[in-house]
């Protein structure tokens, strides 16, 4: 292709040139044998301009652009082949006084003189064309993406408009979500409308989230983001990492079990959740949503989960008993994190109370565990095949280790005892 | 103090009769320390009678958020989410006693016991097996559900003879064939290099050094005791009995200072933190172990006194009768102590001095508050 | 595991005869034995009936070839009447275990005698050089 619209440049820019019996290998101490007279020759090449020629590649028949072609990837664009290209710099590297380079250099007349060929000028130009070809998409540094390249959901928009005079200092504010709403009208027919839905937070327990609609897209984030920054909440945080105890919680057919989690966890949650979370300030979270996944009803229910915990005075209060906490890494010490005004005795508890912690904040709602089957390819009789293979390596890397800590490479004693055997070499 | 005197202090017990090349010197603010092992008396008998254990305990001073603080070597990887549990107050305490059982096996203290003597028992000699091999031939037995030190380790040396493995020997293939977790067959870097081990030291790394010192070594070993002994006796230098307070090798390291008689600066430190009962029990282990106090009578009698009563973490803000009439019985104690057996008077006694003024200040306060509220 | 244990898979018979034999375990250029009773009539490369011990026949570091053995298990596959291989009972004569094989004396001889030999030679060929 590059290569045919080459050819095709050559004749619409140097139609001339193409015309001479030795326009290569022409010598500068002949120049006398050069004719300048014109040569009438004439053709669909140098008859029309570039502008028409062009048009001849690239359009597209009434019919066809209605089809819906010329549109798209396969689409011919149009080029400027005279990108690159300077007026005294041509195949043949010719030093052009007055044109290319300077009359008098120093002290010296500079004479028209061939200079050695540039062989990779061509391949430049060529690159330098077929970069014009191709259709690049809007590419954002790996910061500014959102959960999915360019579009808006995840990405940043920064803090609320101030209201008042008061700036949202610390507020930064992500999109959950942007679509477009399309309804019809009697007299303007399919209009579209876009509808955002954005949280905001400081990161320290305060966020919101906002829903905006407008007849643009940007119109509607602006909108969505000012709503949340009117529509804060504060939630607690434990620890400054976590919530206060598992829940569940729900919104119409949107059900969300959150798992409160140990530091370092990370959050294991639906993305939308994730922005939530790290809006709000929590560190370490897992979530499991079950029925539908509409967004929407996901952030609504995941607001009112949190809104609706209980601290843990407040639980001991309600069963009036001891809330203890027992840490692995602190050998199950029992920390009792609340005590009630008045404990329960064994005798007052009835026998069919819920007891358990993670039942009793559950509200008795289970998270359904799904069976887990190994993956397909250990069924597979190649896989125990496999496992037979590399069982002699099982110890190879801890012994690379090993050595490498007590000798700096990888040798042993036996390696000085027999030096001239060859040594596998390990990087 | 003058260096002098921190110098002679700490050598004056120490026995230089150990094999030379053994010894490890560290060298410390050019002070070195010299290690002195348990190789004359064996300590064991009385480490381990009953008297003393209690005492050790006691002087270990346990305080529960530090005997269960977070570890960072407790083999999980990641920590876990914690578990919440509903109790009444009856399973609240079960748990608790529970904790009280968990704590004393987290604060048992490694043994103190006399160096081991080398095995030297050939079995049989046959010098007709000379020159089947060049190598030894080590032969342990793996019979299941025998204990490291009765396993069955026997060797067949180039020149024919069988014997039993030394020491070291021993360890190794043990090591080998029932590997101890976080035992290393090589010794570690951190020991048998100077300059590592004195890094630690300079870090005030105490508690590391002996864990991993009781994983790595034997407690009959040479270089265990060598260890522990720096690390003991730069523990004392420095006055850095806060740092082993509340954990397993307190115990020791008292037993230690008091077996070598340098634990007047550990009194002295007791004296200036105001804990006077732990003074007298201090003084109690030196005439359990020594048994060369004039009053030795009075220290026992003082110490059935003290021991019921609870362990004091956090200084009184108000004082009952009977804590004064027996602090006031300590003081004393301690006072006649210094003035008989210390070997650091001038200082003990100012500090002496200085509880003495501030205890008369919160005896006089208790007092007040009693009568205000009219319950005296 | 992919790979039977190294103990305890293999049929056993009551009326079988066993034998307690080495059975090479290590890769290339690098001998490691298995102390296993297995069925006499039985290959090496199949299951054993229990693993009794192990040798490594390379010295390590040390200058040391180690070998390990139950003895609990051995005397009782003995009592059962287990066949010792000789290579085996070499070893177990060098434990103290077993009297000394006379296949032992014989080595030891015979490579005193190479030694002795190979010392002769020296000397002679210091001689004549000489």
């Amino acid at each position: 292709m590059a290569t045919k619209i080459l050819a095709l440049k050559n004749f619409v820019h140097s139609p001339f040139k193409a015309l001479l019996k030795q326009p290569v290998s022409f010598n500068i101490n002949n120049l006398k044998c050069i004719s300048t007279s014109p040569v009438f020759c004439v053709n669909f090449f140098n008859k029309l301009p570039a502008e028409k020629l062009w048009k001849s590649v690239t359009s597209v028949s009434n019919a066809g652009a209605k089809k819906g072609r010329g549109k798209g990837a396969g689409r011919i664009r149009i080029r400027d082949l005279n990108r690159g290209q300077m007026i005294g710099v041509g195949k043949v590297n010719m030093l052009w006084p007055g044109l290319s380079a300077p009359v008098i250099r120093g002290r010296e007349l500079l004479k028209q003189q061939r200079l050695p060929d540039d062989p990779e000028r061509m391949e430049k130009l060529i690159k330098l064309r077929d970069s014009m070809t191709k259709f690049r998409r809007l590419k954002l540094s790996p910061i500014e993406r959102g959960w999915s390249g360019v579009r808006m959901p995840g990405r940043s928009l920064g803090p609320p408009d101030p209201v008042a005079g008061e700036e949202f200092t610390g507020f930064e504010t992500k999109v959950l979500q942007l679509r477009s709403l399309l309804i019809m009208k009697g007299t303007l027919g399919r209009t579209r409308n876009y509808q955002a839905m954005v949280v905001t937070g400081n990161g320290q327990g305060l966020a919101g989230f906002g829903l905006g609609r407008a007849k643009e897209a940007s119109a509607a984030l602006r909108k969505a983001k000012n709503r949340a920054g009117k529509k804060l909440m504060h939630f607690d945080i434990y620890n400054n990492h976590t919530v206060y105890h598992d829940f569940y919680t729900a919104f119409g057919k949107t059900k969300i079990f959150v798992q409160k989690q140990n530091e370092g966890y990370g959050l294991m949650v639906h993305r939308a959740i994730k922005e939530i979370c790290q809006a709000i300030g929590i560190k370490d979270l897992r979530a499991k949503v079950e029925g539908s996944n509409n967004l929407q009803h996901l952030v609504k229910a995941f607001f009112i989960g949190l809104l609706q915990q209980r601290s843990h005075q407040q639980l001991a209060e309600e069963k009036k008993l001891h809330l203890v906490e027992f840490r692995d890494e602190n050998e199950f010490y029992p920390m009792v994190v609340a005590s009630p005004s008045k404990v329960r005795t064994k005798e007052e508890i009835p026998k069919d109370e819920t007891l358990d912690f993670i039942q009793y904040v559950m509200n008795d709602k289970v998270i359904l565990k799904k069976k887990k089957f190994p993956p397909f390819y250990k069924t597979m009789p190649h896989y125990e095949l496999y496992l037979k293979k590399f069982e002699r390596y099982r110890n190879h890397e801890k012994i690379r280790l090993n050595l490498k800590v007590e000798y700096g490479e990888m040798k042993s004693f036996l390696t000085d005892k027999y030096p001239d055997e060859k040594v596998e070499k390990d990087d | 103090m003058s260096l002098l005197k921190v110098i002679r202090i700490n050598t004056k017990h120490i026995f230089t009769k150990h094999n030379e090349t053994h010894t490890l010197y560290i060298s410390n603010r050019k002070l070195s320390i010299v290690p002195s092992v348990y190789d004359q008396e064996n300590p064991a008998p009385k480490f381990f009678s009953s008297g003393i254990q209690v005492l050790l305990k006691r002087l270990t001073r346990p305080e529960f958020s530090k005997v269960f603080r977070k570890r960072t070597n407790n083999n999980t990887a990641v920590l876990k989410t914690p578990v919440y549990k509903f109790l009444t107050d009856e399973e609240l305490n079960i748990e608790k006693e529970k904790a009280n059982t968990n704590a004393d096996r987290l604060l048992q203290m490694p043994p103190v016991v006399k160096l081991h003597e080398q095995i030297n028992d050939v079995l049989s000699k046959d010098p007709a097996l000379v020159g089947y091999d060049n190598s030894t031939y080590m032969f342990t037995d793996i019979t299941f559900g025998v204990a490291n030190e009765h396993r069955i380790i026997v060797q067949r040396n180039p020149d024919g003879t069988l014997e039993s493995c030394d020491r070291d020997t021993r360890k190794r293939l043990n090591q080998i064939y029932f590997p101890m977790q976080g035992r290393k067959i090589r010794e570690p870097k951190v020991f048998s290099e100077p300059e590592k081990f004195n890094g630690l030291l300079e870090g005030e790394k105490y508690e590391y050094i002996l864990d991993r010192a009781c994983v790595q070594y034997e407690p009959d070993e040479r270089k265990y005791q060598e260890i522990t002994s720096i690390t003991y006796q730069h523990i004392d230098l420095h006055s850095k009995f806060d740092l082993l307070r509340s954990t397993r090798h307190f115990g020791p390291m008292v037993f230690y200072l008091t077996w070598h008689q340098s634990m007047d600066r550990l009194m002295l430190e007791l004296v200036q933190s105001g804990v006077v009962r732990e003074a007298v029990l201090l003084a109690a282990l030196r005439q359990a172990v020594h048994n060369d106090l004039s009053n030795g009578e009075d220290y026992n009698a003082l110490v059935s006194e003290i021991l019921p009563r609870p362990i004091q973490l956090t200084k009184p803000e108000i004082l009952s009768e009977e804590d004064i009439a027996l602090d006031t019985k300590c003081t004393e104690l301690v006072d006649t102590y210094i003035n008989t057996s210390s070997s650091m008077k001038s200082q003990q006694a100012l500090a002496l001095q200085g509880f003495r003024e501030y205890y008369q200040q919160l005896v006089d306060l208790s007092r007040g508050l009693k009568k205000a509220h009219g319950n005296a | 595991m992919p790979l039977p244990p190294a103990s305890g898979t293999g049929k056993y018979y009551a009326l079988a005869a066993k034998s307690i034999r080495l059975i090479r375990q290590g890769c290339t250029n690098r001998p490691f034995f298995h102390i296993s009773v297995t069925q006499r009539k039985r290959l090496n490369s199949q299951p054993v009936i229990e693993q009794l011990g192990s040798y490594d026949p390379m010295p390590n570091i040390n200058n040391e070839k180690l070998v390990a053995l139950n003895l609990e298990r051995l005397k009782f596959w003995l009592g059962q009447g287990a066949h010792v291989t000789s290579p085996v009972a070499e070893l177990l004569g060098l434990t103290g275990f077993f009297p000394i094989h006379p296949k032992s004396y014989m080595t030891a001889w015979r490579n005193r005698q190479a030694e002795l030999d190979r010392l002769t030679s020296e000397k002679e060929a210091a001689k004549s050089t000489a």
